[in-house]
C-alpha cells in the first residue's frame, strides 16, 4: 500500500474488502434472505447515519430475551431490549449488551479446520471437504455409534438434530449445561410434577407478591429468567402506592439477589426445606388452624439450631407471612443442589399451597409453553445420562462425536472424566465460533455462526406470562467463513442422501423454520397472518410469536398438604471443614462470557473484582486461619485441587467457603485463556432425588500456600503496587 | 456565550436514579461502554484504578456478621453540575459548560491533558486515557460512528449520551415540535432491568424526571459542595417520600 492514502481512496478499498467479503458469503444462508452492502453501494432502505434495527433473541444464556440490534452500514452497533418482547419488555441484562463482542470476538474461528487434538496447531479445509466427512460418518458408521450433544436451549437446532437422530436412527441428542445445574431445572420441573400434577418451570408472580422469601434463588442474576424477574422485582417494590414489597433471603452467603433484600438470614446450606417446613407449622399455630397432615411432628426449635440461626428469627418470619396477603416462596438453585434437593423444593413450593397462593395473583403458576412447538420434544437431559455418555464414550461405543452449544470441558465436574473419555471417540467434531476448551480436544472445528449471523428460533419456557417463541435471525452478514451448523447438517443430510434425505427434505434452515412454524399460522396470537411467508415477515420483524394475552397455567388445587413429607435432612458429616458454594458470576453466568472483554473488566457487583477468580471466606473463620485478603490459598476436595486469592467476604457463614464460576479457561481466546479458576474441578457427583448435579453438596478443606496475589477490584483500594499499599 | 442558532434550544437535562430498586446488574456499566466506544485497560491498569468506565456502581459493606449488608447499590456517573468544578480549572477551556442542554461538556479535541478536572471533581467520575488501549480487529467493527474514539492523553466522561440527546432534539426540530417527555433514553436508562434510572428535562416541570426529583426521598451527592448536580438519588428502603 502507499503511503499516501486519502480517505475516499481507504473507503473505496475498505469497501472492495466488504464486497469481497459479501462474495463469498454469497451462497451463505444470510444472503437469501439480508442483504448488506458496502458503503459504495448503499441499500436504499439505508440512511448514511440512520440506524437500521433488526429484531432477534439474545442467546448469551437460556432464557431467551428479544433483542432489537441497531445496525449501521451493515456493522451491528448496539443491542437494545425487544420493547414487544414477553420476557424481557425492552430490557437486557450486561451480558446481553456484551454480545456484540462475542460477534466481534477477535479469536473466533474463521473457517473450518482440521486439527491436532490439543494442540493449537489448525489446517483449513473447505465446507465441502467437512460436508464430506459428516455425510460419510452418516452414511458409512453404525447409527447407535454416533452421538449429538448439545447446548440446554430448547432451540430449532435440537429439533433439527432430534430429525435427524430420529432418520439415521441414532441415540437421541443429549442437551446439557452448567446453568442448567446452578437452576436445578430438573429438579424444579419434577417438584412442580409431584406438587402440582404437571411437569412445568413455575412462573413466580414477583410483581404482584407483597411478600417474597428466596430459599437461595439469585434470581436478580442468573435464575432462570434475570430480566423478567428483575423487571418483577421493580414492580414488587413499588408497583402499588403506599405497599413497598419486602424481600428476605435465606442463602449461605449474601448473593447480590440478597444485597438487595430486605433480610438476609444465613443458613447452613441444605436445610431450606427443613426450615420451609418449620415455617409451615409455625403459621399453622399462629393462625390456630388445624394441622395439615404435612407439618405433623414438626418442630421448629430444633430445626432452626441445625440450620444455625435463632429460633426467634424464624418466628419473626413466620409473623411476616401471617401479616402479608400474597406471600411467595421460591425454592433457587443453591436450596435444590444438594442430595435433599428435590425434597427442599417441594417443602418451599409446599408453603405456597398452605397460603392459598397458588393462580392467583403474586403467587405461584406454571408457566405457558407453545404447544405447537413444543410436542414430542423431549425434556432436558439428566446428569446419568451425562454420565452414561461418557461410560460409553470410555468403553469405544462412540465412533462419532458431534458437540454444539456446550463446552462439556470446561462446564462438567472435571471428575466425571470426560478429557479423559473424549481421547477414546475417535472422531470428534465441534462446531463451537471459539477456540473454547472443548473445540481444542476435536479433531474437526466446522464454525457456526455466531447467534447475531443466525437463523432459529427458541421456545420460551420460564420468565413470560404469555407463551413464547423467539425468532432469530442474522443481524448481519456473517463475518467469516462460518456456516450455519443447521445448514451444515442439512447439507450433510443431502450428500449422504438415500433414505435420509427423504426424510430430512430441507432445502435449508428457513425452509425448516417455516415447516416448524406453520401451525402458528393459525393459532391466536398477537399477530394473525393469512399464510406462512406472511408469518415469516411477521416472526421476523417483531422477533417472535408469542399469544395475545397472558395464558399463565393454573395449577388447581394441590393436594401436597395432606401427604407426608419426610423433613429433608441435610447432610453433616464431612473429613472437610467447609462447605464450598460454587455460585454462577452475575457477570460470566455459566463462563461462557468470559471471552468478552467488557464483561470482563465489568465490576463483579458485591466484591468489584474484574479480570480474575477469587475465594470468598468469612473474615472471622480467615483470622482463625491466618489468611489475609489476597492470599493465595489452596481448596482441596476429595475430587480435585485449585488455588486462587482470598477475597475477605463479610456476608458468609463461617464455615462457608463461595468461589465464582465462570473463569479458569484453559483455552477460549485471549481474554478467557489462563485466568483464574474453575470450581468444577472441585466438585463430586453427587445427585439429588431428580437427579441434578448436587452441586452445592462438596466439602472441602483449606491450605495456605504463602503467596499472595493482588486482585483488581474497583473499590476503595487502589492501586496493585503490592502489600504496601493494601490497607 | 455563542450565538450560534443550535443554542437557542435550551434544556436543561436531569436524571433521577432510584436506588430502592437499582439491583446492582451493572448492565448500565456495559451498555454506556457499548454506546460510548468506552475502551477496556486490562487486569493490571484495572486494578490500577485506571478503568475508564463511565458510570460505576458502589456499594459498602455495613455491619458485622450476621448483621451485615451492604449498602443500597448506588450508581454514580458525571452528575452534570450546575456549578462544576471541573470546569474552571480546565486552562484549554476542553471542559466547557453546553448552555443547550445544561450539561457539562467534554471536548476531546481541546483537551491536553493537564488532569485538573479529574483533580478537582469530587465525584471521581473523570477517567483519564493513560494509554492507547488496544481493541484488537475486528472489535472496532461495534464502534459507535456517533461517539467520537479517544485517544492517549485525553480526559473523558459521562455526558448523558449528548449523541442522543442531539438526535432527539434535531428529530423534534424538524417535525416542527417540542420534544417529547421519555423520548430521549440515555443508554444506561434504556437498558436498566428495573427502570430504577428516569432521565429527561428538568426545565418541564411535568416531565418524570422533574417529578421524581421533587420526591421526599431525593437528595444529592455531596450537597455541601454546592456543585448543583443535575443527578437526583431516591434512598432506598422505602418505595414513596
Amino acid at each position: 500500500m502507499t503511503g499516501n492514502i486519502n480517505r475516499r481512496d481507504f473507503l473505496k478499498i475498505a469497501g472492495a474488502g466488504v464486497a469481497a467479503t459479501a462474495v463469498l458469503t454469497g451462497c451463505g444462508p444470510a444472503s437469501r434472505y439480508v442483504i448488506r452492502q458496502p458503503y459504495a453501494q448503499m441499500p436504499e432502505y439505508t440512511y448514511n447515519g440512520q440506524f437500521t434495527d433488526y429484531a432477534t433473541t439474545c442467546r448469551e444464556c437460556p432464557a431467551g430475551c428479544g433483542i432489537i440490534v441497531r445496525t449501521m452500514q451493515g456493522r451491528a452497533i448496539k443491542i437494545e431490549g425487544n420493547p414487544d418482547h414477553p420476557v424481557n419488555k425492552g430490557k437486557t441484562c450486561a451480558r446481553g449488551q456484551a454480545a456484540l463482542q462475542g460477534l466481534y470476538n477477535p479469536d473466533r474461528i474463521k473457517n473450518p479446520v482440521r486439527k491436532e487434538r490439543d494442540s493449537d496447531s489448525m489446517e483449513d479445509v473447505s465446507w465441502d471437504e467437512a460436508v464430506n466427512i459428516v455425510a460419510s460418518a452418516f452414511s458409512t458408521i453404525p447409527a447407535k455409534e454416533i452421538v449429538f450433544l448439545l447446548g440446554s436451549k430448547d432451540d430449532h437446532l435440537f429439533d433439527l438434530v432430534s430429525e435427524i437422530t430420529s432418520a439415521l436412527g441414532a441415540p437421541a441428542p443429549i442437551r446439557y449445561g452448567i446453568q442448567q445445574v446452578f437452576d436445578s431445572r430438573s429438579t424444579l420441573m419434577d417438584a412442580s410434577r409431584q406438587v402440582f400434577n404437571q411437569s412445568a418451570i413455575p412462573f413466580f408472580d414477583l410483581e404482584n407478591a407483597d411478600l417474597v422469601i428466596s430459599f437461595g434463588a439469585n434470581f436478580l442474576e442468573t435464575f432462570l429468567s434475570p430480566v423478567s424477574f428483575s423487571r418483577g422485582y421493580s414492580k414488587f417494590r413499588k408497583g402499588k402506592v403506599g405497599k413497598r414489597g419486602y424481600l428476605v433471603q435465606l442463602e449461605a452467603r449474601l448473593s447480590q439477589t440478597a444485597a438487595n433484600a430486605d433480610e438476609w438470614l444465613p443458613i447452613t446450606p441444605g436445610t431450606e426445606g427443613s426450615l420451609a417446613m418449620a415455617l409451615g407449622a409455625l403459621v399453622v399455630e399462629k393462625a390456630g388452624s388445624v394441622l395439615p397432615g404435612l407439618y405433623v411432628g414438626v418442630d421448629a426449635k430444633p430445626i432452626a439450631d441445625t440450620a444455625g440461626i435463632q429460633f426467634e428469627k424464624l418466628d419473626h418470619l413466620a409473623d411476616l407471612i401471617m401479616q402479608s396477603e400474597h406471600p411467595l416462596f421460591i425454592p433457587g438453585g443453591f436450596s435444590m443442589g444438594h442430595a435433599n434437593g428435590l425434597e427442599n423444593a417441594q417443602a418451599i413450593l409446599a408453603l405456597n399451597v398452605l397460603m392459598k397462593n397458588i393462580g392467583l395473583p403474586g403467587g405461584v403458576f406454571l408457566s405457558p409453553v407453545v404447544q405447537e412447538i413444543e410436542k414430542n420434544r423431549q425434556k432436558l437431559n439428566t446428569f446419568p445420562e451425562i454420565y452414561d455418555l461418557v461410560h460409553r464414550m470410555k468403553t469405544g461405543k462412540v465412533n462419532t462425536l458431534f458437540i454444539h452449544g456446550i463446552n462439556p470441558h470446561f462446564e462438567l465436574p472435571n471428575s466425571l472424566g470426560f478429557k479423559e473419555a473424549i481421547k477414546e471417540v475417535p472422531t470428534v467434531i465441534s462446531f463451537s465460533p471459539f477456540p473454547d476448551e472443548t473445540a481444542m480436544a476435536a479433531d474437526y472445528i466446522f464454525p457456526d455462526h455466531t447467534p447475531l449471523e443466525s437463523w432459529g428460533y427458541q421456545s420460551i419456557n420460564s420468565g413470560s406470562d404469555q407463551s413464547a417463541v423467539s425468532g432469530s435471525q442474522p443481524v448481519v452478514a456473517p463475518f467469516y467463513k462460518t456456516r450455519g451448523t443447521s445448514d451444515f447438517f442439512l447439507a450433510a443430510c443431502l450428500e449422504a442422501g438415500g433414505e435420509l434425505v427423504a426424510k430430512i427434505p430441507y432445502k435449508d434452515i428457513v425452509e425448516f423454520l417455516k415447516v416448524k412454524l406453520k401451525d402458528l399460522v393459525s393459532a391466536e396470537g398477537f399477530y394473525s397472518a393469512p399464510e406462512i411467508n406472511t408469518f415469516m415477515s411477521l416472526f421476523q420483524q417483531f422477533g417472535g410469536w408469542w399469544s395475545a394475552n397472558a395464558n399463565l397455567i393454573d395449577p388447581g388445587n394441590p393436594t401436597i398438604l395432606t401427604s407426608s413429607l419426610k423433613i429433608p435432612q441435610a447432610s453433616t458429616n464431612s473429613d472437610y471443614d467447609f462447605f464450598l458454594l460454587p455460585y454462577p458470576s452475575p457477570i460470566l453466568s455459566d463462563g461462557s462470557g468470559a471471552n468478552k472483554p467488557w464483561l470482563q473488566e465489568t465490576p463483579d457487583p458485591t466484591t468489584t473484582v474484574t479480570w480474575n477468580s477469587w475465594i470468598e471466606i468469612n473474615p472471622k473463620t480467615a483470622d482463625e486461619l491466618g489468611i489475609q485478603d489476597d492470599d493465595i490459598i489452596r481448596v482441596i476436595s476429595e475430587f480435585g485441587i485449585l488455588e486462587a486469592p482470598v477475597y475477605l467476604y463479610p456476608a458468609i457463614r463461617p464455615n462457608v467457603i463461595a468461589i465464582p464460576f465462570g473463569q479458569g479457561h484453559t483455552a477460549y481466546g485471549r481474554y478467557a485463556k489462563g485466568r483464574g479458576v474453575n470450581p468444577a474441578d472441585l466438585l463430586g457427583l453427587g445427585l439429588n432425588g431428580s437427579l441434578d448435579l448436587a452441586f452445592a453438596d462438596t466439602r472441602v478443606r483449606l491450605e495456605k500456600t504463602g503467596r499472595k496475589q493482588v486482585l483488581s477490584r474497583m473499590e476503595s483500594r487502589m492501586g496493585v503496587y503490592g502489600d504496601s499499599t493494601n490497607e | 456565550m455563542d450565538d450560534h442558532a443550535e443554542s437557542e434550544v435550551k434544556h436543561k437535562w436531569g436524571m433521577v436514579i432510584d436506588q430502592d430498586i437499582c439491583t446492582g446488574c451493572q448492565a448500565c456499566v456495559v451498555a454506556c461502554a457499548m454506546e460510548n466506544n468506552i475502551s477496556f485497560v486490562g487486569e493490571e491498569d484495572a486494578g490500577y484504578g485506571r478503568s475508564m468506565q463511565w458510570i460505576r456502581i458502589e456499594r459498602f459493606w455495613e455491619g458485622e456478621y450476621p448483621e451485615v449488608r451492604t449498602t443500597d447499590f448506588q450508581p454514580v456517573l458525571c452528575q452534570q453540575c450546575g456549578k462544576a468544578p471541573c470546569e474552571p480549572v480546565c486552562p484549554v477551556f476542553a471542559s466547557v459548560h453546553s448552555d443547550s442542554q445544561q450539561i457539562n461538556l467534554q471536548v476531546y479535541n481541546r483537551c491536553v491533558g493537564t488532569r485538573y478536572c479529574a483533580n478537582n471533581c469530587p465525584y471521581q467520575v473523570r477517567e483519564f486515557n493513560w494509554r492507547d488501549y488496544e481493541r484488537p480487529t475486528p472489535l472496532e467493527n461495534q464502534l459507535n460512528p456517533s461517539v467520537t474514539v479517544r485517544r492517549k492523553g485525553v480526559m473523558e466522561k459521562c455526558n448523558f449520551c449528548l449523541q442522543r440527546i442531539v438526535s432527539g432534539e434535531d428529530k423534534a426540530a424538524s417535525e416542527g415540535r417540542s420534544i417529547l417527555d421519555g423520548e430521549v433514553k440515555t443508554a444506561c436508562m434504556q437498558v436498566c432491568p428495573t427502570n430504577a434510572i428516569t432521565f429527561g428535562r428538568l426545565d418541564d416541570p411535568e416531565s418524570e424526571v422533574s417529578k421524581l426529583s421533587r420526591n421526599a426521598r431525593g437528595f444529592i451527592l455531596l450537597e455541601e459542595l454546592g456543585t448543583e448536580p443535575a443527578v437526583t438519588y431516591l434512598k432506598g428502603g422505602s418505595t414513596h417520600g
